[in-house]
């Protein structure tokens, strides 16, 4: 059976089971660099509709902070680390071994903490990926934004929204000692990143 | 693509990626704007207008496109309009976002090529763009006001300004 005659629900399924094995890979980087802290899960991996996309990962008008990269490939995809203002200063005073600081502003150095975890968790999770689906992924170097979630999810499905009304969206929880984190990461491949995932499990 | 018209029980109505909305004062529209453009078109005498949430530039034809491409948005808000006994003479536009989000735009420049194609449709359908909130690399939230056809812009870090 070729991906185009599965049921819908089960080429979802199909394509959570690769991502839950590289949100495996991920979670193991970033137990290894949070000294055992943080673990990471599969939240879920599902088809929203263009227009309902904001409201139902809630991502509302919030302000966040967030760690984008972009794969530099020929099939392309964004993946977004996202914070609320508390979770991620709490990570990166942890990180730093100090504790949360009082200036509003973020330091060069609380943002190169924050940057070069999104880059050991994106790093992971891309590797793990491209040796499931057997295609280079290259992610960009990793950047800092702090912005309305919702504005920097649009660019990211841009290339989805090209071909359809339907948008796939892999959203990763985060836990520190079994507690649930208000962090995420969002994972958006293009079309041909997913026929890519696809086809790999059909193999 | 789902439209709403005429904002009912809350007296604000988010408007999602590729969806239109139409509202008469007092009510107003919003909407967060990344590399989307948002395209307000008001009627002052009537004090109603619309808010398309414009998520890419060419429909290249297909049907029922509604506000999700810039070439298809100008239309079908102007038929949601006038069902609501609004034409276009006298009606003013204007346009927010566009911003290039990701560093140096990743493989889709897509801010800037959604501002090119909401300009164009504007042209073509002889609506004046009477105000502007452009690029840059920020978000924005926006908030239309239907009784003065004002918007607000807000971004991270900047004071909120009205168009």
């Amino acid at each position: 059976m070729t991906s185009l005659e599965c049921p819908e629900k089960q080429r979802l399924d199909i394509l959570r089971e690769l991502l839950a094995s590289a949100t495996h890979d991920a979670s193991a980087a970033m137990c290894r660099w949070t000294d055992g802290l943080i673990t990471l899960s599969l939240d879920e991996g599902r088809e929203i509709p263009l227009e309902d996309v904001t409201a139902e990962l809630n991502l509302g008008d919030e302000l966040l902070t967030m760690i984008v990269l972009s794969m530099e490939s020929d099939i392309g995809g964004e993946m977004i680390l996202t914070f609320d203002e508390l979770n991620g200063r709490q990570l990166a005073a942890s990180l730093l071994g100090r504790p949360v600081g009082n200036d509003p502003r973020w330091s060069e150095l609380e943002k190169s903490a924050l940057t070069e975890t999104g880059n050991i968790l994106g790093c992971a999770y891309v590797n793990a990926i491209t040796r499931l689906i057997d295609h280079e992924l290259v992610p960009s170097a990793p950047y800092f934004i702090q912005d309305f979630g919702a504005s920097v999810l649009q660019q990211a499905l841009a290339a989805q929204a090209l071909t359809s009304d339907q948008v796939l969206i892999c959203r990763t929880g985060f836990h520190k000692q079994g507690a649930e984190l208000n962090w995420h990461v969002l994972f958006v491949p293009t079309a041909a990143l997913r026929q890519s995932m696809e086809n790999a499990l059909h193999r | 693509m789902t439209t709403s018209t005429m904002a009912e029980a809350p007296s604000v109505t988010q408007v999602g990626m590729g969806q239109a909305a139409v509202a008469q004062n007092p009510k107003r529209l919003s909407a967060v704007l990344g590399s989307c453009v948002g395209v307000t078109l008001f009627h002052p005498r009537l004090q109603l207008g619309a808010l398309s949430h414009v998520v890419l530039p060419e429909s290249h034809g297909k049907v029922g496109a509604g506000a999700k491409f810039a070439d298809s948005a100008v239309p079908h808000m102007l038929a949601l309009l006038e069902k609501h006994g609004a034409f276009p003479t006298g009606m003013v536009a204007k346009i927010m976002g566009g911003s290039c989000m990701f560093g140096n735009g990743g493989p889709l420049q897509i801010g800037e090529a959604n501002i090119k194609a909401v300009t164009l449709a504007l042209e073509a359908a002889g609506i004046r763009i009477v105000g502007r909130d452009l690029g840059g690399s920020c978000g924005r939230r926006i908030h239309f006001d239907a009784a003065t056809g004002m918007v607000t812009v807000e971004s991270a870090g900047l004071p909120p300004r009205t168009i």
